[in-house]
């Protein structure tokens, strides 16, 4: 696992070069074996020229406090973190557009998605008291946050600030 | 690019700290979990809180709030035992996963099913009837528990209230251990403890399959399947309601009793909720106990049943049976043998004074767990309120329990509040007493030509001088934002005399109440007609 986490690191400044749109050959079973997230398999993304690779995604979702800790807290790239719920209307339509818009950045920023009912004591860590809440995350610090619904101009700006800070 | 081995080795290296980190993983801003060792045992000041709250219903989360509000330490344990189903739920209690929520949430959905059928009369051009589709009413009514759930984990963080989910048991009169799903053990010592642990439904012990292939409201409101055709076993208002809505959905389900509908209540106008049940597609079996519940291999059910009626033994097959028959109170997991707090011999639930407090000094108790108490969530709410300011607010108020109105959600509501007719005569005898009757038709069912024959509305006084109002009973549309009114007028001792002197907001149902003017006595017919 220790050795997964590595890789994951070492290559993901490597792989983010690369536009997430892509449509590669069959996933190693060692990638599907992760787990990662359950998204549908045709949104990972493969660099062509590593086929055996571990990867990492620009969005994904947290499985619980460990793993944000690893993959937020930790992470070298700043993550926005997007606290969500099921009985969320405006979540809803704020999740797809956030992440539209993290796509466009290329890799200079992540995503993670946390369930606030299946990580309720990590958003109540966090002070989620509304949902939507978007924290933006560098170097493992809270430097930027919002709650409720913005436009994609808005989003951008929001990234864009925490791209550049 | 970094150099491959160098990035490698700080790769590591985080990866390492990142390790440590996960072991030592901590909240940032939360308390460091209790040690496992006692700080000085039943001494004021001398334990970790000043109140622990053992459960997060109604009344445990209202009193671990308020006593918050006072700026004392406060903790809050709630856990939740799966279901014999593995049903299971978040933070709330009764009230907000398996009770008053989802309930009036499906018995509006059932509602609208009715309103759909009579909206062609008014002009709509809509079909009359809809098919209903369960699991999408399911979901939303899950997803609404669900953000509940998290606006009283808010409330709890904001309020500086500490959680936990664990389920508690006491080591002595202070000290309080759980452990966690993950199986680790906490302590938790307090200077004033309150019980608040609720109810859970009980299942017959004398009934062969009633655990292996019945369901409880505890399971009933989480399906994700309709239950089909359903038969639901009991005369409470649980088993009532439950039944009502599952009719208008549009399912055959059937109610079982043994005896009597609502037991407690006024038995007039339980006969007339059952009245009403009946002539709108429930079924009934009545004076039927339940002898066994089989499966079949295509998952549907097998009931054996006693008719007490005809004297002999019957059947029938079903998708679903729901037990109804009562609720049994969460006092065998606490340990209460070990502190000495007394329950009550046939019920187990907890004697408590008027105060709310048990044989033990600084423990207490509220809500459905506490013996002679109306199994509400308002009461069990301002028990849990006016306690915490009496322990912390310097207060002396105690909770009135008389005169709580209530309301059952059948499909033809029923709501009451004061005394019964029966419980009057009791009291006063049949001559201290005036009823006050009226049957009525609400406007609204004229159009649509639905029959009104169980509308009825019941006053009960005092004979003679002002005759105070001693029960008002309403059986109708929206009864319990009718009776919510008049419960203060009682509180503040109304008599038919100034009943008689308001006037009532026409076109409405609640008006016939100001109307009320035949009386039992006088043998007049009580049919109201038209303004």
């Amino acid at each position: 696992m220790a050795q997964r986490v590595v890789l994951r690191r070492f290559l993901a400044p490597v792989l983010f070069r690369k536009l997430p749109r892509c449509r590669w050959g069959p996933l190693p079973p060692e990638v599907l074996a992760q787990g990662s997230s359950g998204r549908p398999a045709a949104a990972l993304c493969l660099a062509r020229t590593f086929s055996t690779t571990k990867i990492s995604k620009v969005t994904f979702n947290v499985q619980d406090g460990p793993d944000f800790q690893d993959r937020v807290v930790n992470s070298d790239t700043p993550v926005v973190v997007d606290f969500h719920a099921q009985w969320c209307g405006p979540c809803k339509i704020l999740g797809p557009r956030l992440e539209k818009m993290v796509a466009k950045q290329e890799g200079k920023v992540l995503m993670a998605k946390v369930d606030i009912d299946d990580n309720t004591d990590l958003a109540i860590e966090y002070e989620v008291s509304a949902v939507p809440t978007v924290l933006a995350i560098k170097n493992g610090d809270v430097v930027d946050k919002f709650v409720g619904i913005k436009d994609e101009d808005q989003l951008e700006a929001f990234l864009k600030k925490l791209i550049g800070c | 690019m970094v150099a491959p081995a160098v990035a490698l080795a700080a790769a590591s290296a985080a990866s390492r700290r990142s390790w440590r980190r996960l072991f030592r993983w901590r909240a940032p801003g939360s308390r460091a979990p209790c040690r496992p060792v006692c700080t000085a045992r039943g001494l004021p000041g001398g334990n970790e809180y000043d109140l622990l709250v053992i459960g997060g219903g109604s009344g445990g989360l209202a009193c671990a709030k308020e006593a918050a509000d006072f700026g004392k330490k406060v903790a809050i344990m709630d856990y939740v035992v799966p279901s014999p189903r593995g049903t299971s739920w978040g933070l709330g209690g009764t009230c907000v996963n398996v009770g008053c929520i989802p309930k009036k949430l499906m018995h509006q959905a059932a509602l609208l099913g009715g309103a759909l059928e009579d909206a062609h009369h008014y002009g709509w051009d809509v079909a009359p009837s809809a098919p209903h589709n369960w699991q999408q009413m399911a979901t939303a009514v899950q997803n609404h528990i669900k953000s509940l759930n998290w606006g009283h984990r808010v409330q709890l963080q904001e309020r500086n209230v500490k959680y936990f989910n664990i389920h508690g048991s006491f080591v002595d009169d202070h000290t309080v251990r759980g452990f966690t799903k993950a199986g680790k053990e906490t302590l938790v010592t307090a200077d004033h403890i309150v019980l608040a642990t609720g109810g859970r439904p009980r299942y017959p012990e004398d009934v062969e399959g009633a655990k292996e292939y019945g369901i409880t409201s505890d399971d009933l409101f989480w399906l994700k399947k309709s239950p089909g055709k359903t038969l639901v076993v009991g005369a409470s208002y649980v088993s009532l309601e439950c039944a009502g809505f599952l009719t208008g959905f549009g399912l055959d389900t059937t109610v079982m009793m043994r005896s009597i509908p609502l037991r407690g209540f006024d038995q007039q106008m339980a006969l007339l909720v059952t009245d009403y049940m009946e002539s709108h597609g429930t079924k009934f079996l009545k004076y039927c106990t339940m002898r066994k519940l089989e499966k079949f291999e295509d998952q549907r059910l097998q009931v054996t049943w006693h008719n007490h009626e005809v004297g002999r033994e019957e059947t029938g097959v079903f998708d679903t049976v729901m037990w109804a028959v009562g609720r049994v109170p969460e006092t065998r997991h606490l340990n209460l043998e070990k502190v000495g707090v007394t329950l009550h011999p046939d019920s187990q639930k907890i004697l408590v004074s008027a105060s709310e407090a048990t044989s033990v000094a600084h423990i207490y108790a509220i809500g459905d767990i506490t013996e002679g108490r109306p199994e509400l969530t308002p009461t069990a709410i301002m028990a849990g309120k006016l306690l915490a300011r009496r322990l912390f607010g310097h207060s002396a108020e105690l909770m009135d329990y008389d005169n709580v109105a209530t309301t059952v959600f059948t499909p033809l509501e029923y709501g009451c509040v004061g005394l019964s007719e029966e419980e009057a005569e009791r009291r006063y005898g049949q001559e201290g007493i005036e009823v006050y009757h009226a049957y009525y038709k609400p406007l609204e069912f004229t159009v649509t030509e639905r029959d009104s024959s169980q509308c009825y509305i019941k006053m009960v006084c005092l004979r003679g001088e002002d005759q105070r109002i001693l029960g008002l009973h309403f059986l109708g549309p929206n009864a319990g934002e009718v009776i919510q009114g008049f419960a203060l007028g009682i509180k503040c001792g109304a008599t038919y005399s100034q009943m008689k002197k308001t006037v009532g907001i026409h076109p409405t149902s609640a008006e016939e109440v100001t109307k009320l003017w035949i009386t039992k006595r006088s043998g007049l017919p009580a049919t109201v007609t038209g303004c």
